[in-house]
């Protein structure tokens, strides 16, 4: 029997206890979403991790609609087969969607860029507290876990937000049992992490068992890429390979959906989700330093970027 | 790459790991994973660890991920790349794996509670890690009250073996006592840095000793008591030659033995315990998407189980009426267990929203019990930083319920340095309860809630105070 083989008739799928274990929590939160604040959002990057929140919150609400809005930040460096799946997502279940277009902050100058090609990763946060305050949401919902990285191993699921959209980590409110301290003062928030107890194998579990489709650039396609520091950087318009950098095909597949400019590819055959689960059990880099240029440049980068407001 | 799997070699190999493979998957497959029948059967284990960072806590839950290998290469790399990075011969330091804030890598400590997954064969785990510096009970109290499980750490090395009795430290009573408070059913201490003690039988079982008074004066659960080294690896997930002479199993192995009793099980098949009502707290009414005059009620399911054809009643209101439909999270179903998210659907419209509670009537005994109180006593942990000014109106949470309520009357508060409960005196009625005290007091709320004791149900015996100027969380209470 192959290791393959093995791990498929094995259990380790994490079947029924774990994963409903963690669904419930994770309806639970979502309903406490929709009972306790008057214009929640759900944020939605039609990354995986989103977009099981997105069927967790359509279970939650289920059997009734989904009474809240999806919001999209829109970078303007998109992988064209994400906003492709973003449109036919919204028409097959009638969602409301509000997109928040980084290219309007750019316009209205509450953005600039260094250069016309920088990494607009980090500028999201911009876009995103201004769609916040402009459709004056008091909770939005993200797919944040505390696995991916030290400073949201922190965060709370209910993680107050001032005014300013900033995260103050010194000042957390305690969080106990399931009683979620849920009150506001005006011009405040709360961003939600409902799957924050979830690893990133309990996601690719979870989507292999619920059938949740994903934007195409997930599973295995051949790209052009080049390998700088270790990475395989994707080709495109907006990251054009450098002077001396030799243009490569490769099979590969993303493990995380963002920023063109910054979301590199890993070499994958896995085709569906199953496979994923098998390479991740495997794997032996960590989501984002795998993945994410921005992370890498520095251990406190995710912190500094959350007090500014980042999710 | 092989730059940073040479830092990882540099550490020094756990008994579970003394054939390292050239890669962590082949690792995987080759042993670790495939050795044992693959169980994930069970929700995961909820566990607090309890201790200083002196006490080698840190280092113990790195110990953890490390030897299941839930850490990463590159994490392991940035480890070793971090400032303050104090690496031994070589050693990798594994405390620094749990110290998750720049602030807290600068300073050595930490600052807040850190949650921690990793997974065996057998089951997976999450670490609720609460610092041990200022702000301990705080952070002890919010990482306990979602712990099945606390790991209590006793740090060897400070205890004094010269007298007939081992005094073990204050901070190991004040664990104990807050894990007591909190309802956690499983305890196990870890007696830690056993190799600096060239692994004593004998001064291990005083120790075990001495916290069995302490868990006898606090009317604790069992305990399970294991000697190890963190940083060494002897007895974490496995023994030793050196912990030869112990009988039981190691960290590990009694962490993923340990059974959960049914109503704290969530989503188990276990029933429910059929022998007290259902309680669920409104969270959300909605309207079917495909019938607009029939609705649903969400919530979680606490206490016991409920059913189609289970008679129901509202509180406050008493309306009436029966469960026609149930719809867990995996479909509709006959029958919903404790701690499963569900939404019911009954056969009469009656006026319900959040806030409120369906209760089960199906065992008629309990029907007096939905009468309510608006005045308890109750164990109060203060979290808030100003203190508690009795009388002054706060906010209290009751399951979905939000309604004023005031602190009337301090009637004991609880030495930690003991672990004894001492009267709060007339003369004495003055004493301010700060942050991180612990007292018993009496609570009035300005309606009447179904509540229970915490010992009964953690559904309706526990209350969160909230301060309503500035919205901090004030304090958890548990209703005696």
């Amino acid at each position: 029997m192959t290791a393959r083989d093995a791990f498929l008739s094995s259990e380790f799928r994490a079947t029924d206890a774990h994963l409903n274990w963690l669904e419930d929590e994770a309806i639970s939160i979502l309903r406490e979403v929709f009972g306790a604040f008057e214009r929640p959002a759900i944020l939605c990057s039609c990354g995986k991790d989103s977009l099981v929140v997105l069927h967790l919150a359509m279970k939650a609400a289920a059997p009734g609609k989904l009474p809240v809005p999806i919001v999209h930040i829109d970078t303007g460096h998109n992988f064209p087969e994400v906003i492709a799946f973003r449109e036919a997502l919204v028409a097959r279940h009638g969602l409301k969607l509000i997109v928040g277009h980084l290219d309007d902050s750019i316009r209205r100058g509450t953005i600039r860029l260094a250069h016309p090609l920088e990494s607009r990763n980090r500028h999201q946060t911009v876009t995103l507290l201004e769609t916040i305050e402009a459709n004056r949401f008091d909770a939005v919902v993200g797919g944040a876990r505390r696995d991916e990285e030290k400073a949201r191993a922190k965060e709370r699921v209910f993680s107050h937000r001032d005014s300013f959209g900033q995260w103050q980590p010194r000042a957390q409110r305690p969080e106990l049992w399931n009683l979620y301290n849920t009150q506001l003062a005006p011009n405040e928030n709360f961003r939600v992490f409902p799957i924050s107890n979830w690893t990133e194998l309990d996601v690719w579990n979870y989507i292999a068992r619920e059938n949740i489709a994903l934007p195409s650039i997930y599973y295995t396609h051949r790209r052009e890429v080049v390998e700088r520091n270790g990475l395989l950087v994707p080709v495109t318009d907006i990251t054009p390979p450098k002077e001396d950098e030799t243009v490569v095909s490769r099979d590969v597949r993303f493990r995380t959906v963002g920023d063109i400019s910054c979301t590199c590819p890993v070499p994958s055959t896995a085709a569906n989700a199953h496979d994923i689960v098998l390479e991740t059990i495997t794997a032996t880099n960590s989501e984002r330093g795998a993945t994410r240029m921005d992370d890498r440049a520095n251990d406190a980068a995710m912190e500094r970027r959350k007090k500014e407001g980042y999710f | 790459m092989t730059g940073l799997l040479a830092t990882a070699d540099d550490l020094p190999p756990s008994p579970a790991l003394r054939a390292p493979s050239p890669t962590r998957g082949e690792e995987i497959f080759g042993h670790a994973f495939l050795s044992t029948n693959m169980t994930t059967s069970s929700r995961p284990l909820r566990f607090i660890s309890c201790g200083s960072v002196d006490d080698g806590k840190s280092t113990l839950i790195g110990r953890l991920l490390f030897d299941s290998k839930s850490l990463m290469i590159d994490q392991i790399d940035t480890l070793s790349r971090a400032r303050g990075a104090q690496t031994r011969a070589g050693e990798l330091d594994l405390s620094l794996v749990t110290d998750g804030l720049e602030a807290e890598r600068e300073q050595g400590i930490t600052i807040d509670v850190a949650y921690r997954y990793f997974a065996t064969p057998k089951r997976k785990f999450i670490i609720a890690d609460a610092p041990g510096h200022e702000q301990y009970t705080r952070n002890m109290v919010t990482g306990a009250s979602k712990s099945d499980v606390a790991v209590i750490l006793i740090d060897v090395t400070k205890l004094d073996f010269s007298g007939d009795a081992v005094q073990l430290l204050p901070q190991t009573k004040r664990h104990s006592a807050i894990a007591g408070l909190l309802g956690i059913k499983h305890i196990v201490v870890a007696v830690n840095k056993m190799d600096a003690i060239d692994f004593d039988r004998a001064k291990f079982e005083r120790v075990v000793a001495a916290f069995a008074l302490i868990a006898s004066s606090l009317q604790l659960a069992e305990f399970t008591a294991v000697p190890i080294s963190a940083l060494k690896g002897d007895g974490v997930v496995a023994h030793t030659t050196n912990t030869a002479w112990f009988e039981g199993s190691s960290l590990l192995e009694t962490l993923e033995a340990i059974e959960l009793d049914a109503s704290s099980e969530g989503t188990s098949n276990a029933v429910g315990d059929n022998t007290s009502a259902t309680h669920i707290a409104v969270q959300y009414v909605t309207r079917d998407a495909e019938d607009d005059h029939r609705r649903w009620i969400m919530g979680d399911v606490a206490d016991a189980s409920i059913q189609v054809g289970d008679s129901i009643r509202v509180f406050p209101s008493g309306a009436q009426a029966l469960v026609t439909a149930i719809n867990t999270p995996r479909g509709p179903a006959s029958v919903a267990q404790v701690g499963e998210a569900v939404a019911i659907g009954l056969d009469r419209q009656v006026d319900v929203a959040r806030g409120d509670w369906i209760i089960a009537e199906r065992r008629s005994e309990n029907a007096n019990e939905v009468s309510g109180a608006n005045r308890i006593t109750a164990t109060l942990a203060w979290l808030d930083n100003a203190p508690l000014t009795t009388g002054r109106r706060l906010l209290a949470r009751h399951g979905t319920r939000w309604l004023p309520a005031r602190v009337s009357k301090v009637t004991r508060r609880l030495d930690l340095q003991s672990a004894h409960w001492i009267d709060e005196t007339e003369s004495a009625g003055g004493t301010d309860v700060n942050a991180n005290d612990i007292v018993e007091a009496t609570i009035e709320f300005a309606s009447a809630l179904p509540i229970t004791a915490y010992t009964t149900s953690a559904a309706r015996g526990a209350i969160v105070l909230v301060d309503p100027g500035t919205h901090a969380t004030a304090a958890a209470a548990m209703v005696r």
